[in-house]
């Protein structure tokens, strides 16, 4: 074993099939977020600038893009000699083909890939969730406690208690109980689903799950009450910052529009945590003597002429003279035709909105997903 | 274009850009939001499928290697081929290299190009800026067997943006017939864009004349002199030319982006230009900010009214800033209520609370790398 190392595993193979369309082509991690990012690149970032360079990635729904967009990781600086990124699709075996069955099956079947690398720790993430979070923190934390499992956990409203794993904890941030998706709590921490374990404890607890028939092989349902009711020491972290789960149409837009508050804590502008991403080595944008554009997100690659407010727009778009956007998230490649208006919605790559076309309605709470063959509500 | 090698030497005259080119060579200009005058050259190239760059950097070596680092934004970081860096060297032994000029540079590293497997070569230098696919040129230069061939533009020319550049001379068949220097006095003429491809033959004996008989410093007077020994061909190319070698033909080349159709010729037509990432997050545009006719990069914070001007990647422009016809530079700060017209700022300045900076169409305000402006220091 390797004293001190710790590295990451991330499940990368959700088909958030709530985001209906968005994920129509591509696993939930791939969905293009915030003008220039795919959700992915969070977590990836997070593990770059906390030093974890040897990052796991498991895929299995749709993969093609995600693949694609990780390549070898040299965009987070994760294409290294020793280490580095792993992309771990399921495979077969003497006994067929397996699909991954549930979260710690897919960590079971790649348990040789895991000792290969020796760690000390191991972390668990997944790659559905926009955040900044330096895990290196979390780690001491996890080794000041000698801890055997270290959940991150958010205080949350407490209206929304019902939406989360919820973890009660003593004065020694020990976990004393857990209550998935509860009607009504007696504590707001919520589970981040991001987990530090000490690789030899969590190995044998696999192990054994695995044989379990009654287990969904899950490391909320089955794996983290198992370590419990065995007395294993549980902290939790508390992290203090943006996470967003964006499980749903609405939470994606809302997830998109909270970057146009000046002072969301997300601040993708500091320095000092970047958030990185493949590049496309696209011109500056271009904003005509026509245009209006405020309280928006631009990329690169656009051209805009037409009247923009509060929106998010990626890149390579082009909204033409006279058209009109408010509150949208626009993907790449879409055009936005003269005489055309878009409110409340969010327009899929490649879109066009025809010339005369009004797609939403500016006083409604509705979200609208707009592909180039249907438009779904939210 | 397997065969043949790019040459980029960037020992070219930074006379004329003022503050621009105090710590920087041409080739390191900043242009059009995000790139370096180079990205052009080596994207033509790369994106013409020639796969071994060498980069002769001239004597501002630290902006060069920044850069470029190992190759990787062009593709250039290989282990077949790839980009190779040639840093002036110093050697008291070396005793019959030309005191000065490029020829010293050439012949210092002249391993590099003699054990190259490629055949030919291709000079170019970074301050003719341009979208070009090398192609049809390198073709035609293999067709007819030429030892030289030279690429031109047919400019047409009154306002003397090309003044002191070389001119080429065709005689009435269109073969190559002399090469001189521009003086302005005709309208339109053939402009040399200093892209020369040559047989490596021919570089060797071009190299070893000059050096032996003492001829030529640079590169450019060897190939002249020898123009008459050689079988000399020319292609021409048709699309837009920007010549950088003065603050005012800087200031309207990226002004010039500013036409969409510029923009598209010159940032997509044969190929994307490949730069450096910086990993900057998209531009907000605050709620009070007004922008009119404005090129503007990744990762600025908009809060004022801009217009006609490019803005680099991490600008801050605050409430109340007026900035026109301006040439923001990367991660420049412009503070509150200040006025900007005609000004190019340099990298990482800072302009301070209510300072204004007026300058002129023919001569614009130039503010070196990282100076700070405010209103006491102007008064």
């Amino acid at each position: 074993m390797k004293e001190g190392k710790m590295i990451a595993m991330l499940l990368a193979g959700g088909q958030g099939s709530r985001l209906k369309l968005l994920t129509s082509d591509l696993a939930k991690p791939a969905v293009p977020f915030g003008g220039k990012y795919r959700i992915i690149d969070f977590p990836l970032s997070n593990c770059s600038n906390s030093n974890i360079f040897d990052v796991g990635i498991l895929t299995q729904y749709k993969p093609y893009q995600l693949n694609s967009h990780i390549g070898i990781g040299s965009s987070w600086d994760l294409d290294r000699r020793s280490g580095g990124v792993r992309i771990l699709p399921p495979y077969t075996n003497e006994k067929g083909g397996r699909w991954y069955d549930g979260t710690a099956n897919a960590i079971y079947e790649n348990l040789s890939f895991i000792d290969e690398l020796d760690p000390e720790f191991v972390l668990i993430l997944s790659g559905d969730h926009i955040y900044k979070m330096d895990y290196s923190k979390m780690l001491d934390f996890h080794k000041s406690k000698h801890a055997d499992v270290t959940i991150s956990v958010i205080a949350v409203p407490w209206d929304e208690t019902h939406r989360f794993g919820i973890l009660k904890i003593d004065e020694d941030s020990l976990i004393t109980e857990f209550y998935e998706k509860p009607k009504h709590a007696d504590s707001n921490l919520a589970s981040m689903g991001i987990y530090i374990f000490n690789w030899s404890a969590l190995r044998k607890y696999l192990v054994e799950d695995e044989k379990d028939p009654n287990s969904s092989k899950d490391f909320g349902k089955d794996i983290i009450p198992k370590m419990n009711a065995d007395g294993k020491k549980m902290v939790a972290y508390q992290f203090e910052g943006y996470w967003k789960d964006v499980g749903t149409i609405k939470s994606y837009w809302e997830a998109n529009m909270d970057l146009l508050d000046e002072n969301n804590t997300l601040n993708l502008y500091d320095r000092r945590w970047k958030i990185y991403s493949k590049n496309r080595h696209l011109p500056p944008h271009f904003i005509a003597c026509s245009a209006s554009v405020s309280n928006s997100l631009i990329n690169e690659g656009c051209q805009i002429e037409g009247n923009i407010k509060n929106c998010v727009l990626f890149n390579e778009i082009h909204i033409e003279k006279d058209a009109l956007v408010t509150n949208s998230v626009i993907l790449s490649g879409a055009r936005v035709e003269s005489g055309a208006s878009v409110h409340n919605a969010v327009i899929m790559e490649n879109v066009v909105v025809k010339s005369g076309t009004v797609i939403g309605n500016p006083d409604s709470d509705h979200i609208l997903l707009v592909s180039q063959n249907e438009t779904v509500e939210s | 274009m397997k065969n043949c090698l790019g040459i980029i030497n960037l020992s070219e005259s930074d006379n004329n850009m003022n503050l621009l080119c105090h710590s920087r060579p041409t080739a390191m200009l900043p242009f059009a939001g995000r790139y370096r005058l180079i990205d052009f050259t080596l994207s033509n190239m790369v994106n013409s499928g020639i796969t071994a760059i060498g980069v002769y950097t001239g004597n501002k070596v630290r902006s060069v290697m920044d850069h470029l680092g190992s190759g990787q934004a062009w593709d250039l970081d290989r282990k077949i081929n790839g980009m190779f860096i040639f840093t002036p060297t110093y050697d008291y032994n070396v005793a019959f290299a030309p005191k000065f000029g490029d020829l010293r540079h050439f012949h210092q590293n002249i391993s590099f190009i003699r054990y190259a497997p490629q055949e030919n070569l291709l000079f170019a230098k970074s301050y003719m800026l341009m979208n070009i696919d090398y192609q049809k040129a390198y073709q035609e230069f293999v067709d007819s067997d030429a030892d030289i061939s030279m690429i031109y533009k047919r400019v047409n020319d009154p306002e003397n943006r090309f003044l002191g550049c070389d001119k080429i001379h065709l005689d009435e068949n269109g073969n190559f017939e002399s090469i001189g220097t521009n003086l302005g006095i005709d309208e339109s003429f053939n402009l040399s864009l200093e892209m020369y491809f040559m047989k490596k033959s021919v570089y060797f004996d071009l190299l070893y004349n000059a050096i032996e008989k003492g001829t030529a410093h640079y590169l450019r007077e060897a190939v002249f002199s020898g123009l008459d020994r050689y079988k000399v061909h020319t292609s021409e190319f048709g699309g837009s030319v920007f010549c950088i070698n003065n603050v005012k033909n800087y200031y309207d080349a990226n002004m010039a982006i500013l036409n969409p159709e510029i923009a598209s010729e010159l940032f997509y037509k044969n190929g994307l230009i490949l730069t450096k990432v910086k990993d900057e997050p998209s531009t907000y545009y605050k709620p009070q900010c007004t922008v009119k006719n404005a090129f503007v990069a990744n990762g600025c914070q908009i809060d004022g009214f801009v217009e006609n001007s490019i803005i680099f990647r991490g600008v801050k422009i605050e409430k109340g800033c007026i900035v026109r016809n301006s040439i923001i530079m990367q991660k420049t700060q412009i503070g509150q209520n200040a006025h900007l017209n005609y000004a190019i700022l340099d990298k990482r300045s800072r302009v301070k609370e209510g300072v204004t900076l007026i300058g002129d169409p023919s001569s614009p305000f130039v503010g070196g790398k990282k100076s700070m402006i405010s209103r006491e220091a102007l008064t």
